[in-house]
């Protein structure tokens, strides 16, 4: 953890972590014999489910919960169902998790689902979406949804987290394979690729504008990288998507060239994970893989009252398990030992003006946070910029009275989407 | 399957480890030179002051936050803070219900009423330092306080002198050096000059202090006084008179800086420095009052709401929808 420095008459700067010059390769995680899956779609009593527990699956083979389901995942490994059930995240959204016994014999007898891959976005979509670092190919395909600019990120969007630049220093052919597959199955023209500033690329990128990005917290957060290469502000409340702009991880374009290639889906996601003293390693995962699988290769001990972090330390969700899954877009696990968890606390806003001077967006987060505590969620998006924060954590990190702000905000805008929804 | 019980909270999981103790031991820290010179100078009656002064304002707290049945928070040290600052304010013959008047004004009165810490819309410190000013007046002249003391330096405190006789009757009894080295009569931690600015510039490069505040008052002192001393010399005390004497640096340092009773957006912070400066100086060169310094910051903490709404554009506020 990153702790404030003794002298401070500046704000802070919170610096991206860089992997090693010359990374090493992952560690690999044997297959698990249970993987567990989750399915974005929520579980009905009332209604047969397509897939049944027993069912025998094999590698590759796409899973609908019911027959008419938009949302689907893949079998990383050829095994039975053994159970389907209701999974609740961090704001009480509903899905469906399903737990997959892999069946040794019948991974090594049988060959990977080959997919009819054709050249259109329709067909990388009905089976690609859950590859490792999640491709959007739902948006890239939703004709609603106009994207004429595609942003590979090579830099990681949160602090800790190497995932992206490995992919980038290691994989740079399959990036340009990448984008060259998704040149050919989407109408998009323009490709930009983000690169940290002092990371060291060998060869030339010219199929894609390449942006250098800044080394401080929060330059390649999305709505950053608009403003300061993309030379476009993001009006409030919209999402790059609103405004043609698709962010894609560097995996997630390797992942897909890879799909191209050989027809088949890979499974094996690259995730940094952060043991208790900080120290970083480097996984390659099963989509599916309990984390407690991770967390035993490398010794580490997760005792009560700690805490597994899932995505950086400004963004990521925290979760209740150590049988949390990796997930196509699980970039980052963090162990944080009980004794290094800061308290919050229940206090007011004192005005120090710390978060003030930290926004990146400008936002007066102390009088904001005063119209989330008590809960006019409204008058706070019309008068005090709520709709205008970009989620980067800053505030609630620099916060002298521990005050959730952030956590206050994705409340309030929680909230303020489920009143518009009602209205 | 072994089940941890694990801690589940929402980002970011980090903190810079910054608190309200941390904030308000840090403001005690530095308030330490200016202390323990008073101390020195103004011996065990001082002492007395500042330990009653201190202690009172902590036990009003905890008594407030009893009665109305809410969490004791005397342990994030503001109160303290508060306690301290009054006490540094007063001289060391105040009697002791009037340290416990003052305590009881400044926490209850300017902080518990208004909610706690972070609501208060005026400093507390100066709620009750300005209501036992106007109260007990002459318990707070600082020439007859100290007329059992034997000092080595002129034993008239400059600003009443300045107003009593004009500044150039006066001009040869206050040399700078002395008024900074805190050769003056005055309160017990508000006279050491030097160790006001050491304090104030630990709080700025520590970063517990805007230091736009405390840089926009004192060019507002230093400007206005300017101005009148141009105009008439014979009448109105040159600049650094102003500035080293009475509570004007420690009103720049320490009082001006509350959090919650001042703006928080860079050019707001600088007009309410500016005009806290110039509103004393005025207090002080026209008004009937010898110090402005705890009215004029009353004031400005008055107007601080508005000129706090001058702030940057939010990001993506008012974009022309493409």
């Amino acid at each position: 953890m990153i702790k404030r420095s003794f002298f401070a008459l500046t704000r802070p700067r919170l610096g991206y972590d860089t992997p090693e010059p010359d990374p090493k390769e992952p560690k690999a995680i044997p297959v698990p014999s249970n993987l567990i899956l989750l399915l974005h779609d929520p579980l009905d009593d009332a209604r047969e489910t397509f897939i049944k527990k027993g069912d025998k699956v094999e590698k590759g083979r796409k899973l609908h919960l019911y027959k008419d389901s938009k949302e689907y995942t893949i079998s990383p490994v050829a095994g039975t169902i053994k159970v389907i059930d209701t999974y609740s995240d961090d704001f009480g959204n509903t899905s469906t998790y399903l737990v997959i016994n892999t069946d040794q014999g019948l991974t090594a007898g049988t060959d990977d689902v080959k997919y009819e891959l054709k050249d259109t976005i329709a067909s990388a979509d009905e089976y690609l979406r859950t590859l490792p670092g999640a491709p959007p190919l739902k948006t890239l395909a939703d004709p609603d949804i106009k994207i004429d600019t595609i942003v590979i990120t090579c830099a990681d969007p949160d602090l800790l987290s190497t995932t992206h630049q490995y992919m980038a220093l290691k994989f740079m052919d399959g990036i340009k394979e990448g984008i060259g597959v998704l040149k050919r199955i989407t109408n998009v023209r323009k490709f930009c690729i983000t690169i940290p500033e002092n990371m060291n690329i060998k060869d030339e990128i010219d199929l894609a504008q390449v942006f250098r990005t800044s080394m401080i917290y929060p330059a390649n957060l999305p709505q950053m990288i608009l403003k300061d290469h993309l030379n476009m502000v993001l009006p409030a409340g919209k999402t790059p998507e609103d405004m043609g702009i698709c962010f894609m991880s560097a995996e997630a374009v390797v992942s897909l060239a890879r799909a191209y290639k050989t027809k088949t889906a890979c499974h094996e996601k690259v995730l940094t994970v952060i043991g208790k003293q900080g120290t970083p390693y480097r996984v390659t995962a099963v989509i599916g893989t309990p984390l407690r699988r991770i967390f035993n290769a490398f010794s580490i001990h997760v005792n009560d009252h700690d805490r597994l972090v899932i995505g950086g330390p400004m963004k990521g969700f925290s979760t209740y398990t150590v049988h949390h899954p990796v997930q196509p877009d699980t970039d980052t696990v963090i162990v944080q030992d009980r004794d290094n968890i800061p308290e919050l606390s229940d206090n007011p806003c004192v005005n120090c003006g710390k978060c003030v001077r930290i926004c990146p967006a400008y936002i007066p987060a102390n009088i904001l946070v005063r119209y989330l505590e008590a809960g006019l969620y409204q008058d706070a998006a019309d008068r005090y910029d709520l709709l205008s924060c970009i989620e980067c954590g800053l505030c609630a990190y620099v916060c002298t009275a521990r005050i959730p702000i952030y956590q206050y905000i994705r409340l309030g805008k929680h909230e303020l989407l489920k009143l518009n929804a009602d209205a | 399957m072994n089940n941890n019980k694990l801690i589940v909270s929402h980002a970011p999981f980090w903190h810079d480890g910054d608190s309200l103790f941390t904030l308000n031991l840090n403001l005690m820290i530095a308030a330490l030179p200016a202390v323990i010179f008073g101390l020195v100078q103004f011996g065990m009656p001082a002492l007395g002051v500042l330990a009653l002064s201190l202690s009172s304002a902590m036990v009003w707290e905890y008594v407030i936050t009893l009665l109305s049945g809410k969490k004791a928070s005397i342990h994030d040290l503001d109160s303290a803070v508060i306690g301290l600052f009054l006490g540094m304010m007063l001289p060391a013959t105040a009697p002791w219900w009037m340290v416990i008047t003052g305590t009881f004004l400044a926490v209850v009165i300017g902080k518990m009423i208004f909610g706690g810490i972070g609501a208060n819309p005026f400093n507390p410190t100066l709620i009750g330092m300005a209501i036992l000013a106007l109260s007990w007046t002459t318990l707070l002249d600082f020439d007859a306080a100290y007329v059992n003391y034997d000092f080595d330096f002129t034993a008239l405190a400059p600003l009443a002198a300045v107003k009593a006789k004009g500044a150039l009757a006066v001009s040869d009894l206050f040399p700078l050096n002395d008024l900074m080295m805190g050769k003056q009569v005055g309160a017990i931690g508000t006279t050491f000059g030097l160790g006001l600015i050491i304090g104030g510039v630990y709080l700025i490069l520590r970063g517990f202090v805007r230091w736009e505040i405390p840089v926009a008052f004192i060019i507002g002192i230093v400007f206005t006084s300017f101005c009148f001393n141009l105009v008439n010399p014979d009448k109105y005390a040159a600049p650094m008179i102003h500035l080293f004497s009475g509570y004007t640096l420690f009103g720049a340092f320490f009082l001006a800086t509350e959090n919650s009773s001042s703006p928080v957006n860079r050019i707001p912070m600088l007009i309410f420095g500016f005009c806290a400066g110039l509103i004393i100086l005025l207090m002080r060169n026209i008004g009937v009052y010898e110090d402005g310094t705890v009215l004029g910051i009353l004031l400005l903490n008055l107007v601080n709401p508005l000129i706090d709404t001058i702030r940057p554009k939010a990001l993506g506020k008012g974009v022309n929808h493409a």
